[in-house]
């Protein structure tokens, strides 16, 4: 019996350390702009971002990742010091 | 004067169904057949079709409705494909000694193993020796006309067997063909209502079909039904010439043949990829070479006969096949096209061709490759290799996105912009760690994020996930590691209260000691949102349209925590994508009760569906606060039999708060949202009595 993995044929693996998604910004219509000056950092938007595009945690002041940024609004729906406003993004 | 109208496959079999006057109409969602029960239920809601239309909670129930409905004198149709078909298997065979006379489209997708949404006959293929009449369709008129003929066929008294129609999945169900549209009248005239010879009716008569028989009468049995089948063949030929007759179109029976008058070379084809065929046809001839076409229209029963007398004439036959008679080197029709042949005295060259699996397309060129090497084989009187698989390169990948991530979940998801599942999705793994598997019955959330995890994250068959776990846990516990593992499922509201269910019962019976997550978006997103189980009342989908006659779901949705709580089962909770740390907190609470190995974890957890339920994609957190403030939806845990309602709200809010805002409540009357509220406040009163009580009933 042959306990060799280099004998294995066609057995489709799944690498966990290189997954990853794509570059989905370019779904994006409106984008999420931070005011600086009302964000309180509680980090609410990151919490609940779906798309996990967020970096930000409380006490730190959040981090929109463009790259993935949907833009479905729902961190300027949720930020309870109104501190994002979604803006109409001018592509280049 | 009939009509014409530039309809997809499904719609071309739905309205085939609604010429026919269908009488019971069983139906369950898999891509891509879901769109065909789609139609039908628009038909049944605007009264424009007088069918019984029945939401099944699984495939098995499923083909199950349709046999009792067929056994009880009734025109039945029901489909599905792939998974579904198979999941169906044992009621589809149950059909034929009942001399179930129903029609199942199977719009065809691979067979799992490897999955894909595309078409191939993998799946039919398991189903074809059953005893059924298997009709294979090229184009979507031949859809709408072959649903009336075959409803013809296998109700004529020389026959009386069920029949299946194949329907490439895309290729045929989602293109959009012009097709002829017969008058109702006409129908009518030619296709009379279904009359079953004994129907299982005592009021009317005292004999009813029996399963169960000697076993000296099963070889008997099986041959009388081999020649009721292989009759099926005057009956399949009377029933085209008579339809060419009254609708002007007709296909010739068994077989096609496609230019192979004087032809050398034969290539046998099926389904859609015939047309392709014809093409490559077309192109040979145009050079020079003598090569025709035959397409099996039928393959049960197999036109062995017709395949004879059409291969004495040539020197060589390749046969094109979409499916794959694993440990027979070859596809399905090369094998039958080689039986047919080998005691007829015919010896020539025969190729055969395994390609377009998955979905892949068989273009022309390919057709074309084929056609030269079928004359290659005509002339050198041989064949290189018996079996080939004509394959095509990978084409090149996008590179995976690589950053710096602390998330258990990448972004860059190809889930809908404001999707609850994923913010359900990122805090459980979160809260569980890297050592978590999950198990995933199919549903949007693990086609959207099971690539963009970092655990192991396994898809599950639809109606056993719980099983699966339970496998897998079982094998850690074995193996010492129950205590270093957390095993939970990512389990949509389908996979867990509909065709789920029987598999989590009996897990949570076992106190199999796994968390069952369902996140619970009130319909089977996945398929484009069908009714579920756990849809709403009122709510409208796309099984239960807002319609003239009927408008939305009927019946309420199914409270699966009082199931569970049934079981007696050590941990209860619901939980919302809006409220987090409650969120976060259940899910710790399940491991600490998982890990002491008490028993099962059953999370429920609301996700608003911008897409779903029709709001705007940055109102889903806000939607599900409204859900819990309105009571619409409730935070509460039995935890070892203790209940409790972890948010209370002074006063509820009006439900219309939560309802107004969602496409899918919009057609909702002023009476219709009195009782939704009258409903709602009935059940929230009811909680707070139980909360009184403390200790749950029956634990």
């Amino acid at each position: 019996m042959s306990q060799d993995k280099s004998v294995i044929k066609g057995f489709v693996l799944m690498d966990m350390s290189i997954r990853g998604g794509q570059y989905v910004g370019n779904w994006r219509v409106m984008m999420p702009v931070i005011d600086e000056a009302k964000c309180v950092a509680c980090g609410l938007c990151a919490t609940l971002c779906p798309e996990a595009a967020i970096a930000g945690k409380p006490k730190v002041k959040p981090k929109i990742d463009m790259r993935f940024c949907k833009g479905c609004g729902v961190c300027a729906n949720e930020c309870p010091s109104k501190a994002i406003e979604m803006k109409t993004e001018v592509k280049k | 004067m009939a009509d014409f109208d530039v309809i997809q496959g499904n719609k071309a079999l739905a309205y085939g169904v609604k010429l026919a006057r269908v009488e019971v109409i069983p139906a369950y969602p898999i891509t891509p057949q879901t769109t065909i029960i789609e139609y039908l239920a628009e038909f049944v809601a605007n009264g424009e079709l007088d069918a019984e239309y029945i939401h099944a909670d699984g495939e098995h129930s499923c083909m199950a409705m349709a046999v009792g409905a067929s056994l009880a004198g009734a025109r039945v149709f029901t489909s599905t494909c792939s998974q579904g078909l198979a999941y169906m298997h044992e009621c589809v065979a149950q059909a034929v000694n009942y001399r179930t006379p129903l029609l199942l489209g199977v719009a065809d997708r691979t067979l799992g193993w490897f999955w894909s949404l595309g078409p191939d006959y993998s799946d039919i293929m398991p189903e074809l020796n059953l005893g059924y009449l298997v009709n294979f369709a090229e184009s979507n008129q031949e859809v709408l006309d072959m649903t009336l003929q075959l409803y013809k066929i296998a109700e004529d008294y020389r026959v009386l067997l069920p029949t299946m129609m194949s329907l490439d999945g895309f290729f045929l169900s989602y293109s959009q063909e012009r097709v002829w549209m017969p008058d109702q009248e006409v129908v009518d005239k030619w296709l009379p209502p279904y009359k079953a010879p004994y129907p299982i009716d005592p009021t009317i008569n005292d004999k009813f079909p029996t399963a169960s028989i000697p076993s000296v009468m099963h070889t008997p049995m099986r041959r009388i039904y081999e020649e009721i089948l292989q009759d099926s063949r005057t009956v399949i030929k009377e029933v085209d010439a008579s339809f060419g007759k009254t609708f002007g179109r007709h296909y010739g029976g068994l077989v096609e043949e496609y230019k192979t008058e004087g032809a050398e070379a034969l290539l046998v084809t099926m389904g859609s990829m015939t047309t392709a065929g014809r093409r490559a046809i077309d192109k040979l001839r145009a050079e020079g070479e003598k090569i025709g076409l035959v397409k099996l229209r039928f393959m049960r029963p197999f036109p062995d006969t017709e395949i004879r007398e059409i291969a004495a004439k040539v020197k060589a036959i390749g046969v094109v096949d979409r499916m794959m008679l694993h440990g027979t080197r070859g596809g399905g029709a090369f094998q039958d096209v080689k039986g047919a042949l080998y005691n007829s005295g015919v010896k020539i060259p025969l190729q055969g061709f395994v390609t377009g699996m998955g979905g892949e397309d068989i273009p022309i060129d390919d057709m074309y490759l084929m056609g030269k090497k079928v004359l290659q084989a005509a002339k050198n009187k041989r064949i290189e290799n018996e079996v080939e698989f004509i394959e095509h390169k990978m084409p090149p990948m996008n590179e995976p996105v690589t950053i710096d991530w602390d998330e258990p979940i990448y972004p860059g998801s190809d889930g809908c912009a404001g999707c609850g599942a994923s913010i359900i999705v990122r805090h459980l793994l979160k809260t569980l760690g890297p050592n978590t598997i999950v198990i995933n019955p199919p549903n949007c959330g693990g086609v959207n994020y099971g690539q963009a995890v970092r655990v192991p994250w396994i898809l599950a068959n639809f109606a056993a996930a719980a099983a699966y776990e339970t496998g897998v846990y079982r094998a850690m516990k074995k193996k010492g590691k129950a205590d270093k593992v957390i095993i939970t499922s990512f389990a949509g509201d389908g996979g867990t209260a509909d065709i789920g269910l029987q598999s989590l019962s009996g897990a949570a019976e076992r106190g199999e000691p796994i968390i069952w997550l369902c996140y619970d978006n009130e319909a089977y997103m996945n398929t484009g949102i069908q009714r579920s189980g756990m849809t709403p009342m009122f709510s409208a989908t796309t099984t239960t349209p807002a319609g003239k006659v009927i408008a939305g779901k009927q019946v309420r949705k199914k409270n699966m925590e009082m199931i569970m709580a049934a079981h007696r089962i050590p941990y209860i909770a619901t939980a919302s994508l809006s409220y987090v740390p409650d969120l976060e907190r259940k899910i710790k609470k399940a491991v600490e009760i998982t890990k002491a190995g008490k028993g099962l974890a059953f999370l429920h957890v609301h996700q608003p569906c911008p897409t779903g339920w029709y709001f705007p994609e940055n109102k889903t957190v806000e939607i599900g606060r409204l859900a819990v403030q309105t009571s619409a939806w409730q935070l509460m845990e039995i935890d070892e039999g203790n209940f409790k309602l972890n948010l209370k709200p002074k006063e509820l809010r009006p439900i219309a708060e939560y309802l107004k805002p969602q496409g899918r409540f919009r057609h909702l009357s002023e009476g219709q949202l009195e009782f939704v509220q009258k409903d709602v406040q009935t059940e929230w009163n009811a909680l707070l009595e139980l909360e009184k009580r403390i200790r749950f009933p029956g634990y």
